[in-house]
């Protein structure tokens, strides 16, 4: 299989994305979160579901600006016909999120003098969700080079594909026809020129935006077929002067997605962290992905999650329906011919599967650590994975037992863990920490005394 | 008698790579895999020794070195998958032979073998990383290795013609430089370098053999990387390229490598090298 995949199309070249944005150039001009999940000031949200050399290519689209107002230009390795390209509902990409978000589970811990060890069920908080956005320009044809090899509409969006033949030629015509490319554009336009790649240009039509009645811009989903699986971020960066979030949904029949150019790092996870959290788990969140990114010498990329869609746990969403995967691009779930399907060979034969495997990657990037665009792998790994936080909710009742004595003794120092492991993650100041904790667990400190028996190994 | 053979300094190499990643990175390795990997390579080598009784001796340290170089570089998501390459790569070692010599590297057909025949099994490429203190480990332990076995002009043949063709691509493309040096900067691209493609019992004897072998073999790479988007690129060159040995040391006949008389031969044909190369190059393009 795999030597088939490597004899065929070899002009099929690269995809690659890339939107002119007058102010920001994020990933492929979506910047800036929505109003209400303002986690990070720019992340934009990818999903690619892709098997063999087929990939289906979702970009959020959070257009804030007027939306006459909006463009986006990606290259793409061939001619795209009309039903190649489609638009879709956002709240697909929502969905996504909220199943692979990182998670906070709270437990309680049982009544001590109570005979058994029973774990209570976990119950989940989602973590809130990146933001994104997008926009640009484009009108008439000219011969500089570019050629325009098609030309359709699609929902609100009127589509243009381009080909050039010199950076400079595309770059004249797309100022002519009222881009606001920025400096040094033309340099990093001429790498994807020469691996003779299509433009594909869309911008809304006003008419067709208000007859369908939507408020925002729709996500634009692409289809092709290429043996290159990539995403180019370096157009996004011409004039960024701050870290860019990209994050990648990467659905596969088979496992883990891993980026081959740069490391991929798991988040930390399953950490027993302090119980004050729970109010600020998206500042928690925020600060320890700050801080493992600075750690990791802020050139690498993160698992966030990675897990079967077909279960969760906990689950912090419900899993997608068929329906909803196929939205969001699943293009081989009715696909159950044994040619098309990875078969083990008796392997793991009993492991229920949904035959669709969720990978989020969590990209921070900058110029001087990322100069390569993005490369993916589909690898077998079926190892699941979620960036999980653990809240441990002390036994709150009276103990009247002697193992309830020693729970209770046994806690200041479980807190101090807490507060330590919060610490290391997220690089707060511990006495702040710890400062916050006595307040939410004072009732659990003790007298000078206990703690001095207890120190001597008495009571 | 530990450390005499020059094997054993790979052998302790090669297993502090495996402690150092599994220690400092965030790899999917998984030391069951590994174990599985050493033993199924010792047994493998023990039936066939008994089978061909042919090596006197158990050659325990060659089958060492493959397992560590499997359970380095291949991943897998079920022991079975590792247990399958690691007897494919011995079994390779005993079948596939021109005369006296096995002409794939073992390690790369367990890889390889792995990937085509079973559906779970992977190489991951970027998890390395780029930080320079690997990269300097490698090439510094790598080196002193490969000094004392004479067999350096592979690795340089390689990664001189590689980062050339690269260089040559990055040019052409107009990308900027930190764009290519952050593609020669990979882990496993070095590691292949420095352990697979030098190992003196798959690769031709004479020293202009190996030059252009690798010079091939970086060719191959180069193309399979850039135009079919492949991330094993590497072993799939080495794989293809591995027969081409038994021809090369049918054109240039030189004694064949023992590992004990590992040093002698260094520099002994420098008078006949250029000519050979022109000959060389000629044939291998009629190749």
């Amino acid at each position: 299989m795999k030597i088939f995949r490597l004899l065929t199309p070899l002009l099929l070249a690269i995809v690659a994305v890339l939107c002119f944005a007058p102010a920001a150039w994020a990933f492929c001009g979506f910047y800036v979160a929505k109003a209400d999940t303002k986690l990070y000031n720019k992340a934009s949200q990818v999903v690619l579901a892709r098997q063999g050399d087929r990939t289906v290519m979702t970009m959020a689209n959070d257009f804030q600006g007027e939306v006459k107002d909006f463009a986006i230009v990606i290259p793409v390795p061939t001619v795209l016909q009309k039903e190649q390209v489609r638009v879709t509902e956002a709240k697909i990409i929502e969905r996504l999120d909220a199943f692979s978000a990182p998670r906070l589970v709270e437990y309680f811990d049982s009544d001590p003098c109570a005979s058994a060890y029973s774990d209570n069920l976990p119950q989940s908080a989602q973590a809130p969700a990146a933001g994104r956005n997008q926009e640009a320009e484009k009108r008439s044809d000219r011969s500089l080079g570019v050629t325009v090899e098609a030309r359709f509409n699609v929902g609100e969006y009127d589509i243009l594909i381009l080909s050039a033949k010199e950076s400079g030629g595309l770059e004249t015509w797309l100022k002519r026809n009222g881009y606001k490319i920025p400096r040094g554009a033309k340099q990093l336009l001429q790498p994807y020129i020469r691996s003779s790649m299509k433009f594909f240009v869309a911008k809304v039509n006003l008419d067709k935006f208000e007859e369908s009645g939507y408020q925002f811009l729709r996500p634009l989903q692409i289809s092709y077929k290429s043996p290159k699986f990539m995403l180019p971020i370096r157009l996004g960066m011409i004039n960024a002067t701050k870290e860019q979030d990209l994050i990648v949904y990467i659905l596969s029949p088979q496992g883990q997605t891993e980026i081959t150019n740069y490391r991929t790092v798991k988040i930390p996870s399953d950490a027993n962290i302090p119980l004050f959290v729970k109010d600020e788990f998206s500042e928690f969140y925020k600060s320890m992905f700050q801080t493992a990114y600075t750690k990791e010498n802020r050139k690498v990329g993160f698992l966030e999650y990675a897990w079967d869609m077909g279960s969760c746990d906990p689950c912090s969403a419900d899993p997608l329906t068929p329906e909803e995967l196929k939205e969001a691009g699943v293009f081989w779930l009715n696909d159950n011919s044994p040619n098309n399907m990875p078969v083990r060979p008796g392997f793991r034969g009993s492991f229920a599967s949904s035959n669709v495997f969720i990978s989020r990657l969590h990209v921070r990037y900058t110029r001087d650590k990322f100069p390569e665009d993005l490369m993916f792998q589909q690898t077998a790994n079926s190892e699941s994975f979620q960036g999980r936080y653990v809240l441990q909710h002390p036994f709150q009742g009276e103990v009247k037992c002697q193992a309830g004595r020693e729970y209770k003794r046994s806690l200041p120092k479980r807190f101090e863990q807490e507060a330590q492991t919060l610490a290391k993650l997220t690089n707060w100041k511990i006495q702040d920490i710890r400062n916050k904790m006595n307040l939410t667990v004072g009732n659990l400190t003790y007298s000078w005394w206990e703690t001095f028996l207890s120190w001597l190994g008495l009571n | 008698m530990l450390l005499k053979d020059i094997r054993d300094y790979q052998i302790l190499f090669l297993g502090l790579f495996l402690v150092l990643g599994i220690g400092t990175r965030d790899w999917t390795l998984r030391p069951e895999l590994i174990v599985v990997a050493i033993a199924t390579c010792l047994v493998t080598q023990w039936i066939f020794s008994l089978v061909t009784s042919k090596e006197q001796i158990l050659n325990l340290r060659s089958a060492l070195i493959t397992s560590l170089g499997l359970g380095l570089l291949l991943r897998a998501d079920h022991w079975t998958t590792m247990a399958i390459a690691a007897a494919m790569a011995i079994a390779s070692k005993f079948i596939f032979k021109f005369g006296d010599k096995h002409f794939f590297n073992p390690a790369n057909f367990g890889i390889i073998s792995a990937l085509i025949l079973t559906p779970d099994a992977w190489v991951s490429p970027g998890q390395w990383g780029e930080e320079w203190w690997y990269g300097l480990l490698f090439v510094g332990t790598g080196g002193m290795i490969l000094q004392r076995i004479g067999r350096w002009d592979t690795t340089a043949a390689f990664l001189g013609t590689y980062s050339l063709l690269e260089a040559i691509r990055n040019l052409w493309l107009g990308w900027t430089w930190d764009v290519y040096w952050h593609r020669l900067m990979s882990g496993s691209l070095l590691l292949f370098a420095l352990f697979m493609i030098t190992d003196p019992r798959s690769i031709p004897n004479s020293r202009i053999g190996r030059i252009v072998w690798a010079m091939c073999i970086a060719g191959l790479t180069f193309i399979l990387r850039n135009y079919f988007f492949v991330s094993t690129a590497v072993f799939w060159a080495l794989f293809a390229l591995a027969p081409l040995t038994i021809l090369l040391d049918v054109l240039w006949l030189s004694p064949r490598f023992s590992w004990q008389e590992a040093d002698k031969e260094a520099g002994e044909e420098v008078l006949l090298v250029q000519t050979r190369f022109i000959a060389s190059l000629i044939k291998n393009a009629e190749v």
